[in-house]
C-alpha cells in the first residue's frame, strides 16, 4: 500500500530506485521540452534536468500524492556529467517536514549516483494540502 | 572573471507539449493532462509541469554553456506561479557577481503577460 507524502516523518530513507537513462529516454525528453541544441549529442549527454525530473518522478509514483500537490522549489547541482546510456541509482530521504498555513511542507533530498560516484544531488520542495494528510 | 550575457529560450507551452513531457518524465499527475479533471480544481484548466518549464532555463544555460553546463551546472528556483498551454514562456538571465570560482545568474522564466513564473539563480564554474 501507498504511504501518502503527508504522513512520512521526517528523515525517512526511501529503498534506492534504479533507472537508465538511455538514448530514446533522452531523445523523448529533449522532444518533449522543444531543446533541439547539439551539445547533448556532441557530448552524448542527457540533459541534467532530465536526470532530476525523472529521479523525481520515480520518487513522487512511490508515495501517495494529494489533489492539489505543489511543487514549490526545485535545487539541482551537477558533479558530473551524465552519459547517455548510464544506468542510475537514486538514494532519497525525506529531509523535512513542517506544517504551516494548512499545507504540510516536504523537502526531498536525493543524491542521484553511476557506479558509485555522485552526478547529481537535488532538493525537491512540495507542499501538499493539510486537510489531504 | 566576468559572466557572459546569456541568451534567452521563447517557447509556446501547448497541451501536446504537456502530454509528451508526461510521457517523457512519467509525470502522468491529471492536473497536467487531463482537462476535463482539471477544470474542477481550482485551477481551472491543466497547468504545465514546474519541471517543464524550469528546463527552458537549464536549456538557457546549456547554450551558453555547452559541456560546462552539462558538468557542474545548479538551479536553486521558487515555482511562483503556474503556466498553461497558451502561454508563451521566456527565460532569461541576469549576471551576478561571481563568486567561489563560479558563474552566477538571477534568472527567472516569466509569462508573455510579464507574469514571473519561476526565479532563483544558476550557476555554472567558470
Amino acid at each position: 500500500m501507498t504511504v501518502p507524502l503527508t504522513q512520512i516523518a521526517a528523515g525517512h530513507t526511501f529503498d534506492p530506485m534504479t533507472f537508465v537513462v538511455d538514448a530514446e529516454t533522452s531523445r523523448a525528453y529533449r522532444a518533449a521540452t522543444g531543446d533541439t541544441l547539439p551539445v547533448y549529442d556532441t557530448e552524448a549527454a542527457v540533459p541534467p534536468l532530465a536526470v532530476a525530473a525523472l529521479a523525481l518522478g520515480a520518487l513522487l509514483e512511490a508515495v501517495g500524492l494529494p489533489d492539489g500537490t505543489l511543487h514549490a522549489n526545485e535545487s539541482m547541482r551537477v558533479h558530473e556529467a551524465v552519459p547517455v546510456g548510464s544506468a542510475l541509482v537514486c538514494d532519497a530521504r525525506l529531509a523535512q517536514r513542517s506544517s504551516r498555513g494548512g499545507w504540510v511542507v516536504t523537502a526531498l533530498e536525493s543524491e542521484i549516483t553511476l557506479e558509485g560516484r555522485t552526478v547529481l544531488t537535488t532538493r525537491a520542495t512540495v507542499m501538499c494540502p493539510a486537510e489531504a494528510s | 572573471m566576468n559572466a557572459p550575457d546569456v541568451a534567452q529560450v521563447t517557447r509556446l507551452l501547448t497541451q501536446p507539449m504537456l502530454n509528451a513531457y508526461a510521457d517523457a518524465s512519467g509525470d502522468h499527475n491529471p492536473i497536467h493532462i487531463d482537462e476535463a479533471f482539471a477544470k474542477t480544481t481550482p485551477m481551472g484548466g491543466t497547468i504545465a509541469h514546474g519541471m517543464l518549464v524550469l528546463s527552458f532555463i537549464s536549456e538557457m544555460m546549456a547554450g551558453a554553456f555547452g559541456p560546462q553546463w552539462l558538468a557542474t551546472g545548479s538551479l536553486d528556483v521558487r515555482f511562483r506561479a503556474p503556466a498553461r498551454p497558451g502561454d508563451t514562456v521566456t527565460a532569461r538571465a541576469t549576471a551576478q557577481e561571481p563568486k567561489d570560482g563560479r558563474l552566477r545568474y538571477a534568472v527567472e522564466c516569466v509569462s508573455q503577460t510579464g507574469e514571473q513564473l519561476i526565479s532563483g539563480t544558476a550557476e555554472v564554474s567558470a
